[in-house]
């Protein structure tokens, strides 16, 4: 079966080491993102899985074949690339027909593969125009169809959707993924947007400077994230990150906040264990926006939530939310609440905090306590 | 970009605009005068030039002179025209035009597309090559000439102008591919095509306007070649520049002006014929990928 498997993956220019060792396995028809800011060397790797740059040190595997060192074209991969890389001169039938002529794939075949990739990706009606003549979202489907026709084991798509408008990514987006539930077929797919990353992913390697800073679903890494990084990468609005101090309050451990309508301690949940032996030195608390709501009597728990007042900077409708900055600890801090309960800026505001899946890091690393 | 917009013009704007086409016009009429005295000239007869204005039109069209230039004027000790140096010409131009055209397109492939360690100090030194004065490589190609048995022949002026065109030709392609993305020859990679297709299948197809920006340039400079064709070659393998001015230096009697003219303006045919079938395109080609979108 198509699985992936990279096993210590190196890559170096001279003395810049672009990839410290990576380490990924998925199994067969998973979705795999490689997602992290520009630099972060997640299209590097993509290309050295198609074949396109060389690898230093490590190697990669498709199922039990050792593909370290294939050419691109006996990789058994298709890539759908940013810019689509449609050749210009050649109508969309061609296009998508290029890779099977070189591969001297009989006629009869030819035409029936076009006929079907063309029927599931609805471009029929545009086989005899040339690239120029199509619309950015054609294009894209096109570039999809040339990596339909390969049938491969493995399809690499590098950031596919970063040259559309809002709204088409949005539906491409979809359409990638019920084209991936029906095909079933492995894929890797390279994006710095964390949205696409959870929406898509079975597995999401979030990566920085060359490493694999965590590996894991979508839900692993949005409730679980291993560092600052991993934690403020994932999320939008991104997680609140608030400084602040541990301490026993009669008996329960708790972190003290100040927020700008005076202080209050917030319960540790289930963290409280861990942080036993840091009480009076400095850490840093992660909340998620939705984490902090307007108070909802039937959601209070003990232990879970507190109540604290806190004076409003900002407020951001977005419709179905709004946003409500206030301040803890001399940090901006966003709270997603209902529009209906939101005060104006200036007025203070009750927030109920649920610190069920607060998390928390070391100040100086930024790694997870 | 053809945006009509509706503009009042206003006086002072006219007087500006009457100035400026009036300045053209005239330009015009200075660079065209030449060539209207001598298509004039070789139309009329002997007889009325001497007694005629320069540039008055001709009483009575005749092209003897034509044809006396193409098959029967002396230049030198023979009298056959230009017809002879005219296919001489030919024979050295489309060959030379061809190689160096595909050499520089092949160039332009591998160093921008399958860069090796060296490519932008080789495409530097290929840039000095355009730097180079014709007068400085006379006489060492003189001597590669002799050493490869070529002197004096239609092949040796061929290999002269492949050499000193493919500098040109390569700076031609290697600019025009820079903007060709990489991503097109990833992507043939990946659907399996090689090194000599990717060129022929997808790259080559997509140079168009730099292969006539390419054959313009080479075959304009080759065909109004002097210099070398008058070092280099010799007897029956001179081309049509060297038949032109031997033709205008024969002095056997009377100075035949419209003979003189006749063969002139057969010598710069070709030329003007290939700026008025592929002239768009160069324009377009040059600026190719100057201006986005």
């Amino acid at each position: 079966m198509n699985t992936l498997s990279i096993n210590n993956i190196k890559k170096s220019y001279g003395k810049v080491d672009v990839l410290k060792g990576i380490n990924i396995d998925i199994e067969a028809g998973q979705f795999l993102i490689l997602v992290g800011p520009s630099g972060c060397g997640k299209s590097t790797l993509l290309n050295m899985i198609a074949g396109l740059e060389t690898v230093t040190s490590g190697s990669i595997h498709i199922g039990d074949r050792d593909i370290t060192k294939l050419p691109p074209k006996d990789r058994d991969i298709a890539m759908v690339f940013q810019s689509y890389a449609l050749y210009p001169n050649m109508t969309v039938a061609q296009n998508i027909s290029f890779g099977m002529e070189i591969r001297k794939i009989d006629k009869a075949e030819r035409k029936a593969t076009l006929d079907r990739v063309a029927g599931m990706l609805q471009i029929e009606p545009l086989l005899n125009r040339k690239p120029s003549q199509l619309s950015g979202g054609q294009r894209q489907r096109v570039a999809m169809g040339r990596a339909l026709a390969r049938d491969p084991s493995l399809f690499l798509f590098d950031e596919p959707l970063s040259n559309l408008d809002a709204k088409l990514r949005v539906e491409m987006r979809t359409e990638i993924k019920q084209l991936h539930q029906r095909m079933g077929t492995t894929i890797v797919y390279v994006t710095h947007d964390q949205i696409e990353a959870m929406t898509l992913g079975d597995r999401i390697a979030v990566m920085k400077d060359g490493e694999v800073q965590q590996f894991g679903s979508p839900r692993e890494i949005y409730d679980n994230p291993a560092n600052m990084f991993v934690a403020g990468f994932m999320g939008s609005p991104s997680m609140n990150f608030i400084p602040s101090k541990v301490v026993n309050e009669s008996g329960k451990l708790g972190v003290r906040i100040e927020g700008g309508a005076g202080e209050f301690v917030l319960p540790l949940g289930s963290a409280e264990e861990r942080l036993q032996s840091r009480v009076g030195s400095e850490i840093v608390l992660g909340l998620r926006p939705e984490q902090i709501t307007q108070r909802v009597n039937e959601k209070m728990n003990g232990d879970n939530t507190r109540v604290a007042t806190c004076l409003v900077d900002v407020i951001e409708p977005t419709g179905p939310d709004t946003l409500v900055f206030v301040r803890m600890n001399d940090r901006k801090v966003v709270c997603r609440v209902e529009p209906e309960s939101a005060v104006d800026a200036g007025n203070n505001m009750e927030l109920m905090i649920d610190v069920s899946k607060a998390v928390f890091f070391d100040s100086e690393s930024g790694a997870r306590i | 970009m053809s945006n009509a917009i509706a503009i009042t013009i206003t006086p002072a704007a006219r007087i500006g605009r009457i100035l400026v086409y009036s300045t053209l016009i005239l330009a015009a009429c200075f660079y065209l005068l030449p060539l209207f005295v001598m298509l004039i000239t070789s139309l009329k007869s002997l007889d009325e030039i001497r007694l005629g204005n320069l540039l008055a039109l001709p009483d009575e069209v005749t092209f003897d002179a034509w044809q006396i230039a193409w098959s029967s004027a002396c230049t030198g000790v023979t009298c056959d025209g230009l017809k002879p140096y005219f296919w001489n010409s030919v024979l050295i131009a489309v060959p030379s035009v061809f190689i160096s055209t595909a050499m520089g397109a092949f160039n332009g492939y591998v160093m921008t597309k399958w860069r090796f360690r060296g490519s932008e100090l080789f495409f530097g030194m290929l840039l000095i090559g355009t730097m180079i004065p014709f007068q400085v490589v006379l006489l060492p190609m003189a001597q590669t000439l002799g050493m490869l048995g070529l002197s004096g022949t239609i092949y040796g002026l061929i290999l002269v102008h492949v050499v000193y065109g493919i500098a040109f030709t390569t700076l031609f392609f290697r600019n025009y591919y820079v903007s060709v993305p990489d991503e097109l020859v990833r992507a043939a990679m990946i659907d399996g095509a090689g090194f000599f297709k990717i060129f022929w299948r997808i790259i080559l197809p997509i140079s168009i306007p730099i292969v006539v920006v390419s054959v313009i340039w080479q075959f304009t400079q080759i065909w109004n070649d002097f210099l070398f064709g008058v070092v280099y070659s010799s007897g029956d393998q001179q081309p049509l520049t060297v038949g032109l001015n031997n033709l205008v230096n024969t002095s056997t009697g009377v100075k035949q002006y419209n003979v003189d003219m006749a063969a002139a303006i057969i010598a710069a045919l070709p030329t003007l014929l290939v700026y008025v079938v592929a002239g768009k395109y160069f324009v377009r080609g040059l600026t190719a990928g100057a201006v986005k979108g």
